[in-house]
């Protein structure tokens, strides 16, 4: 009785178009739920979590010594030969690297680098914005890498940002923690 | 002396009615992203403007600047010819829908429409038909097997839908007694035709979305199985041709639909001014027209025949037998 009062339903509401109904109700509600766009790059930027795997960056120890002792673990377990290093002796007769190239067109971002280092010198950083017009800018020195920023303290979160297109094009923003991305997903 | 204002009158509704629809799809253009990137969870246009607003000025001048292409095997002629006459018949049409009563303006009344026609709806027909020559020319001429078969999907389904589109008005015209639209708008100052008429409005609405060619009866430009259909050769200036008949296409199915079955400017509860009223009507219709496209998938081509024939044309004729014998 009740499966047949069911079915005499279904076939009054496909008469009166109840689907389609449902649809356009459907749809009316995303038309009002928060947009998930992030804007990047004109207002917002996204801040990577500190797991986050970015450009490289190498790290100095407390007299500002270069950490790195250019044991060249890390050449030999990069999995695609993307780092070069060349070691010299200084007077103390510490090793470190003279040359420290990581050519970032190859690179995969696998963090085995990170891994194998045994003097913690080598790691991942946030910095994601690094594309160029040429290869051969991809070739990061050893300079460079000290200077760039390390691993992401907060992150996880979309901040305001400013498109800076003056001499390089660069995506500013001065927000440690911005707002969880995630909280306009809508999960229904 | 009479005359001359009287003809100047006429010449200045016209000149300012196509500068509306002309000017009319930059902003739908605009409506029309905003509502389906809204709906898609996403901004659409944020960057020309406030919110996109100057979008699709941008776009318009970017169609502007375009390459002119004409392929090489197309009928030069039959190519030339097809968008303007895609364009010209939903402009002409709008000279027999009014828009209100009349207004005074510096004590002389000034009526809102251009002409007053006793076979208006007729008229609106009989022209909107020519639009389709517009759509088969463009089709056949680009020389281009897309474009041919969506030219000859929009052949069957005007064909299909022009017919049930008809009937479903008759049910009107035998309640106000006339064809002319002012009369018919009059005729539902008390009751709105909806309440006697729900399944003819329901054969009109239908008939107008594949009239206007919009989803789920876009067979004629599909863009998944065609590419553009019967534009997909054109560009430029002529592809915006195109676009801005669309457009005018949809505004006249809203306009229809308000004044056949909503009443026109005759408002409900809250008093406003008519011409307000007629709006507002209208843009809820073309809001309806853009949450369609971007709710429903597109119907197949048997399904849409089967549609038109087996369901759409019964359903007008019996809502004409059923107006008859009650109301004659």
């Amino acid at each position: 009785m009740s499966r047949a009062l069911d079915r005499t339903g279904i076939w009054i509401g496909w008469a009166f178009f109840a689907d389609l109904a449902n649809a356009l109700a459907l749809t009316f509600g995303y038309m009002f739920s928060r947009p998930v766009t992030m804007q990047y790059p004109d207002k917002e930027k996204w801040l990577p979590y500190s797991r986050y795997r970015g450009h490289h960056f190498l790290t100095r120890d407390e007299e500002g010594e270069i950490k790195c002792v250019a044991c060249e673990l890390c050449a030999r377990i990069c999995p695609c030969d993307c780092i070069e290093v060349i070691p010299y002796e200084d007077e103390k007769g510490n090793r470190h690297p003279a040359k420290f190239e990581i050519d970032m067109a190859r690179c995969l971002f696998c963090g085995l680098c990170e891994d194998a280092c045994p003097a913690d010198a080598i790691a991942l950083g946030q910095q994601y914005e690094f594309s160029s017009f040429s290869s051969r800018d991809l070739v990061i020195g050893r300079d460079d890498l000290l200077g760039k920023p390390g691993k992401a303290m907060t992150g996880g979160g979309v901040v305001a940002a400013r498109l800076n297109t003056e001499q390089d094009v660069l995506v500013e923003t001065s927000e440690p923690q911005g707002y969880n991305w995630w909280r306009n997903i809508r999960r229904t | 002396m009479e005359l001359v204002v009287a003809l100047g009158l006429i010449v200045f509704k016209v000149a300012l009615l196509i500068a509306i629809l002309l000017l009319l799809p930059l902003p739908l253009t605009w409506l029309e992203r905003k509502i389906a990137g809204h709906i898609q969870q996403r901004m659409g246009p944020m960057r020309v403007g406030w919110h996109g607003l100057l979008q699709p000025v941008a776009d318009g001048v970017k169609l502007l600047t375009k390459e002119d292409h004409i392929p090489a095997e197309a009928d030069r002629f039959l190519f030339k010819l097809a968008p303007i006459l895609a364009l010209a018949p939903p402009f002409v049409v709008f000279v027999a829908v009014p828009f209100g009563e009349s207004v005074s303006v510096l004590g002389t009344e000034i009526t809102l429409y251009v002409s007053n026609m006793n076979v208006a709806l007729l008229f609106v027909f009989a022209v909107i038909g020519i639009e389709v020559y517009g759509v088969i020319f463009g089709g056949w001429a680009a020389n281009s097997k897309y474009a041919v078969l969506g030219s000859l999907r929009t052949c069957a389904q005007m064909i299909s839908y022009e017919i049930p589109m008809g009937f479903a008005v008759i049910g009107v015209v035998m309640l106000a007694q006339s064809m002319s639209l002012l009369e018919i708008v009059r005729a539902q100052a008390n009751v709105w035709n909806i309440v006697y008429q729900p399944v003819g409005f329901f054969v009109f609405f239908v008939a107008g979305l594949a009239q206007a060619q919009r989803i789920p009866f876009d067979l004629a430009e599909a863009e998944g199985d065609l590419g553009a259909g019967f534009h997909t050769e054109y560009s430029g200036i002529r592809f915006a041709f195109f676009m801005v008949s669309e457009y005018a296409i949809m505004l006249l199915t809203s306009v229809l639909a308000v004044i056949l079955f909503f009443g026109g400017w005759n408002g409900v509860l809250v008093p406003l001014p008519p011409l307000l009223w007629f709006l507002l009507k209208v843009a809820f219709f073309v809001y309806v027209f853009i949450w369609f496209r971007f709710t429903f998938p597109r119907y197949r081509y048997d399904q849409l025949m089967a549609i038109g024939w087996k369901v759409l044309l019964p359903l007008s004729m019996a809502n004409i037998i059923i107006t008859g014998v009650a109301f004659l």
